[in-house]
């Protein structure tokens, strides 16, 4: 008699690691005490302190984005080699781990989607607040209309070289910083100004309003995609910042780094 | 019967009545500190502290020490105060001394208490604060900072009953001023910069995007905290200390 474990074991046999998205404590425990393989942890915070961990700066919603961007972390960390197996068990329908899938970790479908946030000058955390900021503004918008948003970050004073006011900066000597509690509302109301903000590599919002002047050459973007996108596209061809663009027309978040569209994440699945 | 009158009159019957009210009243206030430092949270505030965990060894805890000290007070100037009443010890001198020196003993056995505690949380704050910093060497400071809240208490405690800490104090004003003066010279650099940078946050007189030259270094500024000031030319990035930028003063470069 064939059982479950025999049909299912496919799924698990030979593979090279195990990869547990936000485990609970307890369960981190028991895979530890396994042996045959290695464990590598990936969430949004170590709550298990494990020794290989690997960090997501969302929690993301999508399953195959969630997991690929555990694997290209792990592949960037040089946890896991090109062509490893690994069982990831994430979880799907509860809180707790409930799905396990087998994936061949593929260094060729590289998307830098973890490059943005570990391997931008701004700081992660930064990037993490600013694409988090981005996603409430696309899911509840201004005053229930949907609104489009520019966001700069990283290498400001060169961003800043490459554009000119609109109009006068209302940041102008202050101390905001992205993160910071009252700043989610202030941003919120002047993204109905236009042009992009701008926010340096510590997460200092440095001006609003801006017109940026990039050159727009060998700019790849999805053809359809308006003036904004292709304004912050072309800035982080230009500078090292990368853009993080709201659209009003899809409602999408898009990041774009070194010019290419790099992630793209719908705000109403989270 | 009139033996039964006077026996009411008694100094030995007030004193037992005395002494019976003062067993029920500090009955009472125990009960009552104890409720009332429960429900302000001493027990959250003190948990994981390791006189806790020694109190809980012991089969009873914080609250409860403190509680019961405060039934004991009251027993001991009930207990006193009997005595008093019924003249065993005719000694107004002794009595003075001791009415004197009741409270001294509870304020102090209080404040070697509290000291207890508090260092222990000063002790587990700062470990925690420092958890991030990976140096065995920097473990040495949470203790340090025990022990000096330790003696403090014990400083005060002994002071208040009575001991000469003349000495001690001593002691302790020179440590004290040892450590604001290596604190001072060890920050030197640190406090100037950061003298600098208020004024640099505040005013901006050169802000994130401006072409400036801080000494020897020319370049786009990138960012101003508080310490330092990072400008970046093409292919390099200074990270300059708010200190410098005040000893050589800012070039603004306009095109």
């Amino acid at each position: 008699m064939a059982g479950l474990d025999d049909v299912f074991g496919d799924l698990f046999s030979n593979v090279d690691a195990a990869a547990l998205f936000s485990p609970s404590g307890s369960y981190y425990e028991r895979f530890v005490e396994v042996d045959e393989v290695d464990v590598i942890v990936v969430g949004t915070e170590n709550d298990v302190s494990a020794e290989t961990f690997v960090e997501l700066p969302l929690e993301f919603d999508n399953i195959s984005d969630r997991i690929r961007f555990g694997l290209e972390g792990a592949l960037n960390q040089d946890i896991i080699e090109d062509g490893d197996t690994l069982a990831c068990a994430t979880s799907v329908f509860s809180d707790d781990i409930d799905t396990v899938s087998r994936v061949r970790a593929d260094a060729d479908s590289h998307t830098g989607i973890y490059d943005l946030f570990a391997r931008s000058r701004a700081d992660p955390e930064v990037i993490k607040s600013v694409l988090e900021l981005a996603i409430e503004l696309g899911q509840k918008g201004q005053k229930g209309k949907p609104v489009g948003a520019l966001f700069i970050v990283g290498d400001a004073g060169k961003v800043m070289n490459k554009s000119r006011p609109l109009s006068y900066n209302p940041f102008e000597k202050s101390h905001v910083h992205v993160g910071d509690p009252i700043v989610n509302v202030m941003l919120k109301e002047f993204s109905r100004l236009d042009g992009a903000f701008v926010i340096s590599d510590a997460g200092k919002i440095v001006s609003a309003y801006r017109y940026l002047e990039p050159s727009a050459e060998g700019v790849d973007i999805p053809k359809g995609l308006g003036a904004r996108h292709m304004a912050g596209g072309a800035i982080t061809r230009d500078t090292n910042a990368i853009a993080i663009v709201l659209s009003e027309s899809d409602g999408l978040v898009r990041a774009f780094k070194a010019g290419e569209l790099i992630l793209e994440v719908d705000p109403e699945a989270y | 019967m009139v033996d039964w009158q006077t026996l009411i009159d008694e100094p030995a019957v007030i004193a037992t009545a005395v002494l019976i009210l003062g067993v029920v009243v500090g009955y009472l206030v125990g009960r009552l500190n104890e409720e009332l430092l429960t429900a302000s949270g001493v027990p959250e505030a003190v948990e994981g502290t390791p006189f806790e965990r020694t109190a809980q060894s012991l089969g009873t805890s914080t609250v409860e020490i403190v509680a019961r000290l405060s039934a004991w007070f009251i027993y001991g100037i009930a207990v006193l105060t009997a005595i008093h009443i019924a003249q065993l010890l005719d000694t107004d001198a002794f009595w003075l001394r001791v009415t004197e020196f009741i409270p001294q003993v509870f304020v102090a056995v209080l404040v070697v208490i509290v000291g207890f505690v508090v260092a222990d949380k000063m002790e587990l704050a700062v470990s925690e604060y420092l958890r991030g910093v990976k140096l065995p060497e920097v473990s040495l400071l949470p203790k340090l900072v025990k022990y000096s809240v330790l003696y403090v208490a014990l400083i005060i405690a002994l002071g208040q009953i009575g001991v000469h800490v003349l000495a001690l104090m001593i002691l302790l004003t020179v440590y004290a001023a040892g450590l604001v003066l290596v604190g001072a010279y060890a920050f030197q650099d640190f406090l100037v910069s950061s003298a600098a940078g208020i004024y640099l946050l505040l005013n901006q007189p050169y802000g994130i995007g401006d072409r400036v030259r801080i000494g020897e270094q020319v370049g786009i500024v990138q960012e101003v905290d508080l310490f330092v000031t990072k400008i970046e030319d093409d292919s390099e990035e200074y990270i300059v200390p708010n200190r410098k930028v005040f000893e050589d003063g800012i070039v603004r470069i306009r095109e």
